[in-house]
């Protein structure tokens, strides 16, 4: 008996010790190629779903370049920041890294931690002013180079819409009205939750703001102090985010942005506002899915606006130790042939660059054909309204989620949101 | 009429019993079985054996490169830490229960107040010495850290084993001429093998699940451990519960399997922090 | 010089035996706690943290605004959390004990192991195990109350404010009770059978016999417990994390200290993340006195109690 146990206990540990052997073989396979002298950068990201995609993009640049050998690693998007700010500081950080924009990124640079791009020639030749501007400090310092941009909209499910005769909503009204035959006819209208809270404040809020508000302009007029932040306007957006409360999935409290996906991957439900982001993820889940996007529903269809988000920029890391090789990495990043490839194996990340190139992805030019006579923008509080505490992140996110579940009135999430900007952003004061 | 209460207790007390049972196994029951489906069926049906079996979860947890290597990272920090928390432990076990002296029992009282403070309050510090250190995200860095957080429990289980040493044994083998050193690992060493088994348990079961400072410290990939990696494939854009449920049950079965063949030692050394009244 | 080297051979020799690892715990544990104290006195931005605040930082965490809203709710949750686990965690622990106690039940090893399974499985996977349980659409626990006609309790368990807290710390609860099981399990084994039988003989009924003989007996095993479970969940975090996030959502109503010390002193609010460490550092020490204090006075009720009788 004990014999048995013993010999059971062993087993166990062995089973333990097993896959560390099994685990050595996926090592160094990067710097494997190209003899010679091969410089090795590191490519950091937070986009953990690319890999694969990546690995294409490199293995172009290395036909042209087979001496600097890139490892692609990145990190999961809600740790890239406090990751990347952990690597910098310690003296471990990638050569080259994503950048965000606007605070988060300006912040890193004012403490040295990106190499200043303003000089760099490709950089002003192939980006225009608006693409630049979000990777610039105030004094239009250059600290990285625009990648890639996300846009956002109302994914949806076509043969549901086919089934129930249903037409795409211009304005919120019919988006409502679409919702209430979607429900009746025993769907869910829309897949979104609140457990994961970005979700409800990034792919929601920010995604129909633009439209309720009056787009960049509007914006513009905020961020000057021009337009309280509790005007109508802003009560208007808070209240449509109330307006979705029936139209979301039983417990949408505690539903998160997976459950999303899967309810409606599942045809479950029948709209989700989301980002382009997860194109390639729903085309690889599950190809035969009939679905396509169209542009978040304003309170008149000839305010439409997008939110078309400059999402990564490229910096330089000024303390690795092969800035040149990073450098050269950078500059073949904007050239064609990258952006070629960054449109099409990252369907719904669109190259920044000012000739952008001719996209094969459907799903992909399905986002880009709303921009087509809709003023575009970016997400609402990025520029400046991140920087304070309590940022007007937080005060969207916070006050999306009260008005949903009705703990606060719309009126109330606006005035809160501009007692809270007016403790530290100086034009609302 | 004793006997038939006597009996209506016992029935009473295997239902309370029974139905704990299945509510602590049930969700182990599911986690494992819904491992072995395919990614849809787990929405459309969450109990029950699946109609399909699938080795597809478990088949991507190894063959993503870095799973492997999380596995490694976490038997060999722990392993590496216990040992360290063991001779350092004993060491300092030995002194405090065979020279009884003001100091010596100050010592032991210091150490003992680690039990009652958690060492994560001082994690900015700790996360600053690293960065002093050059130890941050790096899994080595995760050592001194270890071990400090196990020096209470193995220095304070150790002693009191220690002090149970009948005195004979080592003044016998003093007479005899045996040095300090000597009578420490040839005699006192031996005796606390129980002793040790329980500081060695308890401190596998913490560190191995352990998450908080591999979270804070850890980034890079490559020096990732298992739990780390379990919350990261938790992470937002994910939606594949098949694989992270194969994760999970491999997570989770090594310690379970083990604590299941030695329970009893399991249960000495968890609950081996409260021993002391 | 020489006078130290004279000295030297002088030091007792156990030191030598005690000093590597008092070296270890002194500067990887003591040391950094008591750093955090003086830390959350300064304040700065990431790594540098110089500028000498008072306390500033105090001021904040208690009086300023949304500073304070947030630490005052994490600080009352963490008692709520800490309260479940006295009532549920420790009352079944105790019951356990007392049912597997009777030599007369058959099956107690199995029961025994069953009961611990949970406390070997790390807090993440508990947590995240019990999210997909959770789940509203999916999830077995809504599915099995409609299974059994309760449709209607189905709940969003974790996007309710208020019932998501208590659900994490029943989670908790369920993970744990072996702890509370075994000590009491074996403090009730240590009493000696001779006091059973001359209760049985003079035919005392068995609540008579808990509350005159076994509860007197484990009393003190009850303030183990009590400072154990106090000890634990004012240091929690991990279950919290894994089932709602570092935010405590939903609208913060299960932030406890934990996360909030997570997110103010380690990671920063997410989507900019730059954390206040010396905002944290003061947070840090506000749980380092609440612990030393609490359980100062636990010993004292548990052990006056306790030699009373």
């Amino acid at each position: 008996m004990k014999t048995l146990r013993n010999a059971l206990i062993a087993l166990v540990l062995i089973g333990l010790v097993m896959p560390v052997f099994a685990g050595g073989q996926s090592e160094s396979n990067a710097a494997a190629q190209g003899g010679g002298d091969v410089t090795e950068i590191t490519f950091g990201s937070w986009r953990v779903d690319d890999v694969d995609q990546m690995n294409r993009l490199i293995a172009a640049f290395n036909e042209e370049y087979p001496n600097i050998a890139v490892v692609f690693d990145p990190t999961t998007p809600p740790d890239y920041n406090a990751t990347l700010r952990l690597q910098l500081e310690s003296g471990i950080a990638p050569d080259v890294f994503y950048a965000r924009s606007y605070a988060t990124g300006q912040e890193l640079f004012s403490e040295g931690y990106m190499l200043d791009l303003s000089d760099e020639a490709y950089v002003s030749e192939r980006y225009d002013d608006g693409a630049r501007a979000p990777w610039q400090m105030p004094d239009g310092t250059q600290f990285a180079m625009p990648l890639v941009a996300v846009s956002h909209g109302v994914y949806y499910n076509q043969d549901l819409f086919d089934e129930l005769g249903l037409d795409i909503p211009q304005t919120w009204d019919e988006l409502m009205n679409v919702a209430q035959q979607i429900k009746d006819a025993g769907y869910i209208p829309f897949a979104n939750g609140l457990a994961d809270e970005w979700d409800i404040a990034e792919v929601v809020w920010m995604n129909i703001a633009p439209g309720f508000l009056g787009g960049r302009k509007a914006r513009l007029a905020y961020e000057a102090g021009e337009r309280p932040f509790n005007d109508d306007a802003m009560v208007s957006v808070f209240e449509a985010m109330a307006s979705l409360t029936p139209y979301l999935p039983d417990g949408y409290q505690a539903i998160n942005y997976n459950d999303s996906k899967a309810l409606f991957l599942l045809g479950e439900a029948a709209m989700w506002f989301d980002g382009s982001w997860t194109i390639s993820e729903f085309e690889a889940s599950n190809p035969d899915f009939n679905w396509s996007v169209f542009a978040p529903p304003a309170p008149t269809a000839d305010a439409q606006a997008i939110t078309f988000h400059p999402d990564a920029g490229v910096a330089i890391n000024p303390a690795s130790d092969n800035i040149e090789a990073a450098k050269t990495f950078v500059e073949w990043l904007s050239g064609p042939t990258a952006s070629q490839i960054l449109g099409n194996e990252l369907a719904g990340f669109f190259p920044m660059v000012a000739d952008a190139p001719t996209l094969t992805n459907e799903h992909a030019n399905d986002f880009l054909a709303l921009n087509n006579g809709r003023d575009l923008d970016v997400r609402f509080p990025w520029p400046k309204l991140m920087n304070g505490d309590p940022s007007g992140y937080t005060l969207i996110q916070q006050g999306s989620i009260n008005v949903i579940t009705g703990n606060i009135t719309p009126q109330e999430a606006a005035d809160q949101m501009e007692a809270g900007l007016s403790q530290w952003y100086e034009p609302a004061m | 009429m004793a006997a038939v209460q006597v009996r209506g207790r016992r029935i009473g007390s295997h239902i309370i019993l029974s139905v704990w049972s299945i509510l602590v196994l049930i969700p182990l029951w599911i986690m494992v079985i819904n491992s072995f489906k395919s990614k849809l069926a787990i929405y459309r049906s969450p109990f029950g054996l699946p109609d399909q079996w699938t080795l597809d979860g478990y088949l991507s947890v190894f063959s993503r490169s870095s799973f492997p290597r999380y596995f490694f990272n976490s038997i060999a920090i722990t392993t590496i830490s216990i040992a360290g928390i063991i001779i350092l432990a004993s060491l300092a076990a030995y002194a405090i229960a065979r020279w009884k002296s003001r100091v010596s029992t100050a010592v032991f009282l210091f150490f003992l107040a680690g039990m009652m403070i958690p060492i994560r309050i001082g994690s900015i510090n700790l996360l600053m010495i690293l960065r002093n250190l050059g130890l941050l995200d790096q899994l080595i860095g995760l050592l001194p850290i270890y071990i400090a957080m196990g020096m209470p429990i193995g220095v304070f289980v150790l002693t009191e084993f220690m002090r149970t040493v009948p005195p004979e044994l080592t003044q016998s083998a003093y007479i005899d001429g045996a040095g300090d050193f000597r009578i420490f690992w040839q005699i006192v060493l031996p005796l606390t093998r129980p002793a040790m088994a329980t500081v060695a348990i308890f401190n596998l079961v913490v560190l191995w699940n352990d998450l908080w400072f591999p979270l804070i410290f850890i980034r890079s990939e490559s020096q990732r451990t298992l739990m780390l990696g379990v919350t990261r494939l938790f992470g937002q854009y994910q939606t594949d519960w098949t694989l992270i449920l194969s994760t999970l049950t491999v997570a989770t079965v090594p310690i379970v399997l083990l604590y299941v063949l030695m329970a009893k030692q399991f249960i000495a050394g968890l609950t081996a922090g409260a021993v002391k009244g | 010089m020489t006078a130290r080297s004279f000295r030297l051979p002088r030091i007792p020799v156990w030191i030598w035996y005690m000093l590597p690892g008092l070296l270890v715990y002194t500067a990887f544990m003591a040391v950094p706690l008591f750093k955090s104290l003086q830390l959350s006195l300064y304040t700065g931005s990431g790594f540098q943290i110089d500028t000498f605040v008072g306390f500033d930082n105090y001021r904040r965490l208690l009086t300023e605004g949304e500073v304070s809203q947030r630490f005052w709710g994490a600080f009352g949750h963490t008692w709520v959390f800490f309260a479940v686990h006295m009532i549920v965690q420790n009352s079944l622990g105790l019951l356990f004990a007392l049912l597997l106690s009777s030599e007369a039940i058959k099956g107690r090893a199995l029961y025994r192991t069953i009961i611990f399974i949970p406390a070997t499985l790390a807090i993440v996977v508990t947590g995240f195990l019990w999210k997909l349980l959770l789940n509203p659409q999916w999830g077995a626990v809504n599915l099995m109350l409609e299974a059994v006609g309760l449709g209607a309790f189905a709940q969003p368990w974790l996007g309710i404010e208020g019932v998501s807290l208590v659900v994490i710390s029943l989670v908790s609860s369920w993970q744990w009770v072996g702890i509370p099981t075994m000590i009491f399990l074996s403090a009730l084994q240590a009493i000696s059978g001779d006091l059973f039988e001359a209760a049985d003989i003079d035919g005392a009924s068995s609540w008579t016999t808990f509350s005159r003989i076994k509860l007197p007996l484990i009393w003190p095993m009850m303030g183990v417990v009590a400072i154990l479970t106090f000890t634990n969940n004012f240091n929690a975090f991990d279950v919290v994390f894994a089932m709602a996030g570092a935010n405590g959502p939903p609208n913060y109503s299960s932030d406890i200290l934990g996360t909030y010390f997570y997110r103010v002193g380690i990671a920063g609010e997410h989507p900019v993340g730059i954390p206040d460490m010396g905002l944290g550092a003061a947070v840090a020490s506000i749980i380092f006195v609440v612990l030393f204090v609490g359980v100062l006075v636990m010993r004292t009720v548990f052990q006056s109690d306790g030699t009373d009788d």
